[in-house]
């Protein structure tokens, strides 16, 4: 009897072990298997690839478009990254730290996007926009970006300021601290990791997004995710798994600045 | 006085008030307490005088100064808060000297006092430290030598104890107010513990409600409670309805007569508390000590109660339930359920309240 249920256990074990690994090989095989095609020899994306060359690195280092829209890609999310953290960091704190009427249905507001599909914001933003004259250009692309990345922001922020320590600046300010000192020198200190963590997301968001992109880039603007898929749609060369392959590196970079950031959190408060 | 608390009042919405009509003083090097249960506005009323709450009316004022419209960071109060609220991103000197450095006081001197402070509460050598690598009564010291580094007018200390474990909290509460009648400190004292509050405090406001029931020594809250709120909130009570009769003694269901000091209206009712510890109890049949101003009753044990430091009786007489309280000997136990015995306590014990007053 006994000796039975301990086998059945070993077999549920077994079981969900092998589950787990299903599941982590599906979520993960895509990502994974973009690095071995980014070497492949071949002229079009296949697998096994019957050789291994870095070609298809090179091929992208001479591709003007690509490295282009690289740059822009990468300038815009920076832009979009600082201009949200400038934007959403005092948001944050008014919506945290003052109660009025209507406070909770102004946060629900706000994070609202968040729950629009993307295509439906994009389209939005494209009428508004083509009356302004702002498609394809710099400004217009950060508003447009603006648009998801603050209430992604503005929900960690809150979330960060909800778990500061309790009265820590009530208290600063009975010791003498004028307010801006007191979100100077306790605030911004404490919610250090929430902001490092908006920041990555926001750049992250920003730099990953196709579809706002795509409606408002216009031709003139070259953003990456856009170059990407206009470039997948004529052709099917190794240069977009060289070029997914350094994306996931960069994203994975700045997973592990939020990791430490987040783990800086445990470290700091209590 | 040097700190006037003047017709105080806290409304958030349209809800009752939290504090409301709110008055009293402290004389400069007093400890004051602010007594009541949770909920009753006394650390509302802590956060009007530190400025962190606005008050919707009445004033404050500090040695003949009204600082009710001043900003926290302008009012110059020590707080040592329940959470201690330590800035967790700095070391313990560095907190203990926030206060100095928002004085702007010079690095030397600063590094003086805060080393002075330090030792007043014997934390020599942690101030390397952050606060979460020590314990929770080192935290407790830290907060109250940061609360009292800058030469504060006024000391607030909301429930400062109550984080802390039984015995570390007795020796804190002697500490706390050892170093207050050194400093000659102006302090209050908010808890919702009456023993910590009868044991350190110069004087307590008795809240409930928002409202202040009394205000008097430890012994007057004590001895001469106020209110039946007041005497049942500072210690165990028996409470008995009755109605006082014309000869000016109480009666009681018709089969109980008891006598007070201070005789009431006839016929009005009347609300009787006696403390359990202030009851005699003797076998039945004994002779009462001094029997004259004493109200006597026969009785019933039903249930005994040993909890170590004392014995707890509780007796049916003249159909109602009465809390007795002695202290333990080694002899054990004098008297077992069924016992008959007589109940005795002195006029002077029997506190008497309009029936209609209680609130």
């Amino acid at each position: 009897m006994i000796r039975g249920s301990m086998m059945l256990q070993g077999l549920i074990r077994t079981f969900q072990l092998l589950a787990i690994a299903a599941i982590l090989a599906f979520l993960l095989a895509p990502v994974l298997l973009v690095f071995p095609i980014s070497f492949s020899a071949d002229a079009y994306v296949s697998w096994p690839p019957s050789g291994w060359s870095t070609k298809w690195y090179v091929a992208l280092l001479e591709n003007d478009e690509m490295l282009e829209a690289f740059r822009n890609s990468f300038l815009l999310a920076l832009y979009v990254t600082v201009l949200t953290l400038l934007i959403a960091t005092p948001a944050a704190v008014a919506l945290a730290r003052s109660t009025f009427v209507g406070r909770d249905t102004l946060i629900s507001i706000f994070t609202a996007p968040l729950l629009l599909p993307s295509i439906v914001l994009g389209l939005a933003i494209l009428i508004i926009f083509v009356g302004q004259g702002l498609v394809g250009t710099w400004p217009g692309m950060i508003l447009g970006h603006l648009v998801i990345t603050l209430p992604y922001a503005l929900r960690v922020l809150l979330t960060g300021l909800g778990t500061l320590p309790m009265f820590v600046e009530d208290a600063a300010g009975t010791l003498g601290a004028h307010p801006l000192t007191v979100f100077r020198r306790i605030t911004l200190p404490l919610m250090t990791p929430a902001l490092v963590a908006t920041g990555a997301l926001s750049f992250i968001v920003s730099f990953d997004e196709v579809v706002i992109s795509l409606f408002i880039a216009g031709t003139q603007l070259k953003l990456l995710p856009v170059s990407l898929y206009h470039y997948v749609e004529s052709r099917t060369d190794p240069l977009v798994a060289a070029v997914s392959a350094i994306m996931v590196l960069g994203t994975l970079l700045i997973v592990l600045i939020m990791e430490r950031a987040m783990g800086l959190r445990r470290t700091v408060a209590k | 006085m040097y700190l006037k608390v003047d017709s105080l009042e806290k409304r958030y919405g349209a809800f009752d008030p939290s504090v409301s009509n709110l008055s009293f003083s402290l004389a400069q090097g007093e400890l004051l307490g602010l007594l009541g249960p949770s909920g009753c506005g006394k650390t509302t009323t802590l956060r009007m005088i530190s400025g962190m709450v606005a008050a919707t009316s009445g004033r404050i004022l500090v040695g003949g100064h009204d600082v009710t419209g001043l900003p926290t960071y302008r009012r110059n109060m020590g707080v040592m808060f329940q959470s201690y609220a330590l800035f967790p991103h700095m070391t313990v000197a560095e907190n203990v000297a926030f206060g100095l450095e928002m004085r702007k006081h010079s690095k030397h001197e600063i590094a003086k006092r805060v080393e002075s402070a330090l030792a007043m509460v014997r934390l020599n050598g942690v101030g390397d430290r952050k606060p979460r690598q020590l314990s929770g009564g080192q935290q407790q010291r830290v907060a109250l030598a940061r609360a009292l580094v800058f030469e504060p007018d006024i000391l607030l200390l909301d429930e400062p104890l109550s984080n802390l474990d039984a015995k570390l909290r007795d020796d804190m509460r002697n500490e706390i107010r050892e170093i207050q009648q050194r400093l000659r400190m102006t302090t209050i004292f908010v808890t919702h513990d009456q023993t910590e509050a009868m044991a350190i405090c110069d004087r307590i406001v008795v809240m409930n409600k928002g409202r202040l029931e009394q205000i008097g020594t430890p012994h007057e809250i004590y001895e001469t409670p106020a209110t039946p709120m007041v005497a049942d909130f500072v210690g165990r009570i028996n409470r008995l309805k009755g109605t006082w009769r014309s000869d000016g003694a109480i009666d009681i269901n018709g089969s109980m007569t008891i006598r007070a000091s201070r005789p009431g209206a006839r016929g009005a009712p009347v609300l009787v508390m006696v403390r359990p510890h202030r009851i005699g109890l003797v076998a039945s049949g004994s002779a009462i000590p001094s029997a004259e101003h004493e109200n006597v009753l026969a009785g019933t044990i039903r249930q005994v109660t040993y909890i170590g430091d004392t014995l707890q009786y509780s007796v049916e007489a003249a159909g109602a339930r009465i809390l007795v309280e002695k202290a333990t000997t080694s002899a054990g136990d004098p008297f077992q359920s069924g016992a008959e015995v007589l109940l005795h306590w002195s006029e002077q014990d029997t506190l008497t309240f309009a029936a209609d007053g209680e609130r």
